[in-house]
């Protein structure tokens, strides 16, 4: 199989629903065996780019593409390769777990000793195994996320698309979840996923698209899409015992210091430089006799490169 | 007798080996069947089995027939062993056995559907390999399962009725098998209903409808039942009787083809083809309406006008509502559709009317009601120069007025259905024309051209106590019936026959620029990406080709 296409593309694609645009020409590719992180608050349009990806609607304009074939003209083909997990679980009243692997694995039509060792497999790797006999909508949601995760893999797909998948999972699960994905993509599948929880998508994503009002406004790894000067700010946060908004007005008069935050006894801020220049920074404000209790200074995360990204770019 | 002798034949050890084999092969082959089997039906099984609704439903069915055993036979009393009771404890249980098999299993194949999409589990079958017939069969086959559930608990009572006398066996059969068929009519009809919406509240309404059609289907069935065994005995002996019954099951076959097709269609993924399947369907039904009415007409009939009437009326309203539904569709096909275009020259010429698209169906309408005009004039002619047929033979009034009434038919249906297209094509330049936006256009059309002129004449006072005038010759039901309703043409027939025709062919030419639109579109060659796939996938072969396809 050539592999000159990308896994996922999305050319130009557009999603209307009467005035609104939900997805507004929105274009990027990701390759085999890469995990895709896309970013945005409810309402972007991560679910609707998804749903088109999955075939479950259908663009305005522009295209979608899964193994080089189109989610319009040949969604037959795409299903094959596809499996996808909605941000809903869809089981079914007096199905156990198995008879529900069971049921979808014969949709795929998978026949015989090939769907009793799918089933096996989906049901180990989701550790699902001693949940065999039990009714689907009598399972938790962190189990009911596992079922549907392997309701996606039950076919073994070369491409996921997983909408929040961790949503409403508690730490234990959320964890389970993102060391499955992590497996999967060493497995060599390609994965799209939506989050909110920006941290989660961090560790595990190659790459992260950034989407709000429909529009993409940036694409690439963490790293990527930050600007030469974003790479050296450090997310500085300082507590002081008193006179805070002094601290403020003293830190905001500084070239080094941007997007300055006051709140309760701390301050928050981004600070160009290495951590030399950080140590600098606190010596300074000692010296201008601020009593300093603490003192934080880390890396950007892919939280404050989300939180730069979209402020103020899409009105 | 030896100990060895006396062992059980399974246990001996020459038999072990080739019962075991057999089981093994038989094991084999039921694994191997069940795997066939359609997930759909699979999964609603088990679900069913395990329901407490399901459950419920069958112990009433089991108890109702239970007591109407005792309460009938306590009834009779003593004379049960020499009287005739075998149609009324029928009747009894026919509607014990007909509640569930005419109202809650259709309407739970509705709910099967409707509910799917309410959960969306609808969503994650349609992504899957399963394609929209297999979804509508798989719904359709677990309404068979329960059917045959249903059947055989009350298969013994009915049984038991045969032997109260008054009733025989192939009466019972009969009834059972036109019940079993309403069933899984009424059940495909409401899976169709229930891929009508997705919406919340047209499914609150889609569902109170379908219990009312149902119930009235219900009453409908047990009235007939009851007419049916008042009667002596039905007439197995006598010809026409099967052969009415081998035209009805023809048209339910085929109408029963086109409901299960269509419930398909609407599940079928936007950008696929719809309607060539379902135009196969409808041109297979215009062809054994066709055979059936010659074989009539020919046959018991010999050439009773009514036949043609009857034949040209149903005919008629086939292809008006079919062209209604047909004209609803996009003009625009997708490049998927178009990889599939007839490219041939025959291809083109022969199939091209069969493609989706709101020209290509007006067309074939209109060709259906052409052809079955030609077959009338044909039918008429054959009456005149084949004596040795025996046919009736009509005055040249009968004549005339049968040829005029099959012209004009066919003329208001050019008519309204083409004026229904223009409507919509001008309609689609501002907004999105859905099936119920351009089913309500042609109700409109047509209440129009027959309500307006109806009101004008009873509001006028020089008009209101004469019977048919030319004010009503756009209303195509009173002009039909005003032709058909005498043994010689009517005064007005000349205007009539000059001008519906007339502005039928005016019609017609007005719509031939889109029309041809649509006829001009040709196939598209297929992606790339999908070629390497195919040549993957398939062999090659030797090319052969077809004159309808290259």
């Amino acid at each position: 199989m050539p592999d000159s296409h990308p896994m996922i593309e999305l050319r130009c694609l557009h999603r209307y629903f009467d005035q609104t645009r939900a997805v507004d020409n929105v274009s990027f590719a990701v390759g085999r065996g890469q995990v895709f992180g896309y970013i945005g608050p409810n309402g972007a349009g991560k679910t609707t780019s998804m749903r088109i990806l999955a075939t479950l609607d259908l663009p305005t304009a522009g295209d979608a593409f899964v193994d080089g074939f189109s989610v319009v003209d040949d969604p037959d083909r795409v299903r094959r390769r596809l499996g996808f997990m909605p941000d809903y679980f869809g089981t079914y009243t007096n199905v156990n777990v198995r008879e529900y692997l069971d049921f979808f694995a014969r949709s795929y039509r998978l026949r015989g000793e090939k769907r009793t060792d799918a089933i096996d497999r989906v049901m180990e790797f989701t550790g699902l195994d001693a949940l065999a006999d039990k009714p689907t909508d009598g399972l938790s949601k962190g189990m009911k996320q596992r079922l549907c995760l392997g309701r996606a893999l039950i076919h073994d797909p070369a491409v996921l698309v997983l909408d929040e998948p961790a949503a409403g999972l508690d730490p234990r699960a959320r964890i389970q979840l993102r060391q499955m994905i992590r497996t999967l993509a060493d497995q060599g599948k390609t994965v799209l996923i939506s989050s909110h929880i920006l941290t989660e998508l961090a560790e595990i994503c190659d790459t992260v698209g950034i989407i709000e009002q429909g529009r993409l406004l940036a694409v690439g790894s963490v790293e990527a899409i930050q600007s030469p000067e974003q790479k050296l700010q450090n997310t500085v946060e300082v507590r002081v015992l008193d006179r805070v908004d002094a601290l403020g007005e003293w830190l905001a008069r500084r070239t080094d210091v941007t997007n300055l935050h006051v709140d309760g006894d701390s301050v928050r801020f981004f600070h160009v430089g290495d951590q030399e220049a950080a140590a600098r920074l606190l010596r300074a404000i000692i010296e201008a006799e601020f009593q300093v209790t603490a003192f934080g200074s880390r890396r950007r995360s892919l939280e404050d490169v989300f939180m730069q990204v979209t402020e103020g770019l899409v009105q | 007798m030896s100990g060895q002798a006396e062992l059980p034949i399974a246990d001996h050890p020459a038999a072990r080996p080739t019962i075991r084999s057999l089981s093994a092969v038989a094991a084999q082959w039921i694994v191997r069947i069940g795997d066939r089997l359609n997930p759909i039906l699979v999964k609603e099984t088990r679900q069913a089995l395990k329901s407490r609704q399901f459950g419920i439903t069958f112990g009433l069915v089991l108890l109702c027939g239970w007591v109407w055993s005792i309460v009938g036979v306590a009834m009779a009393g003593p004379h049960v062993f020499y009287g005739v009771h075998g149609p009324d404890m029928f009747f009894g249980y026919y509607v014990i056995l007909a509640f569930p098999l005419l109202v809650i299993v259709p309407f739970g194949a509705f709910r099967s559907l409707a509910g799917e999409q309410e959960d969306r589990t609808y969503e994650l079958l349609s992504i899957t390999a399963l394609g929209p017939r297999q979804i509508v069969g798989g719904k359709l086959g677990s309404a068979g399962v329960q059917m045959a559930i249903y059947l055989s608990a009350v298969s013994p009572c009915l049984a038991f009725t045969y032997m109260l006398r008054g009733i025989d066996f192939p009466t019972i059969l009969f009834i059972l098998l036109y019940t079993v068929l309403g069933s899984l009519a009424l059940s495909v009809a409401a899976l169709l209903v229930g891929t009508l919406t997705a919406e919340k509240h047209w499914q609150v309404v889609l569902s109170v409808l379908s219990i009312l059609g149902l119930v009235y289907a219900f009453g409908g069935a047990c009235a007939l039942v009851m007419e049916t065994l008042n009667w002596a005995d039905l007439p197995f002996g006598e010809s026409e009787f099967w052969q009415v019954n081998g035209a009805f099951l023809t048209a339910y076959v085929t109408y029963f083809a086109l409901l299960f097709y269509a419930a398909s269609a609407q599940l079928t993924f936007v950008s696929d083809n719809r309607s060539t399947r379902l135009r196969f369907v409808m041109l297979i039904q215009h062809v054994l309406c066709v055979g059936w009415m010659s074989w009539f007409w020919i046959g018991p009939a010999r050439g009773e006008e009514e036949v043609l009437l009857a034949f040209m009326i149903l005919i008629g309203l086939h292809w008006y509502v079919m062209g209604a539904f047909m004209i609803g569709e996009s003009p625009d096909l997708s490049p998927r559709v178009k990889r599939r275009l007839p490219q041939s020259f025959l291809g083109r010429v022969f199939l091209t009317w069969f493609n989706p698209g709101p020209g290509t169906g007006y067309l074939l309408a209109v060709s259906g009601l052409l052809a079955a005009l030609l077959m009338v004039v044909l039918g008429v002619a054959a009456q005149h120069l084949f004596e040795s047929w025996n046919l009736s033979r009509w005055s040249s009034r009968y004549t005339s007025v049968t040829l005029a009434f099959g012209l004009l038919g066919a003329s208001y249906a050019t008519i309204y259905l083409g004026l229904g297209l223009l409507v919509i094509r001008f309609l689609r330049r501002i907004t999105q024309v859905g099936i119920l936006l351009n089913l309500l256009i042609h109700v409109l059309l047509l209440m129009l051209g027959s309500g307006v002129p109806v009101v004008i004449q009873l509001m006028s006072p020089e008009f209101r106590y004469l019977d048919y005038t030319l004010l009503q010759i756009t209303n195509p039901l009173w002009t039909l019936a005003h032709v058909a309703d005498r043994s010689n043409l009517p005064a007005e027939a000349a205007v009539l026959l000059l001008l519906i025709p007339f502005t039928a062919a005016i019609v017609f030419l007005l719509t031939l620029p889109g029309v041809a639109r649509e006829v001009r579109q040709v196939r598209v060659a297929k992606p790339k990406r999908v070629a390497e796939e195919d040549a993957e996938l398939t062999p090659v072969r030797p090319v052969k080709t077809s004159p309808w396809d290259n």
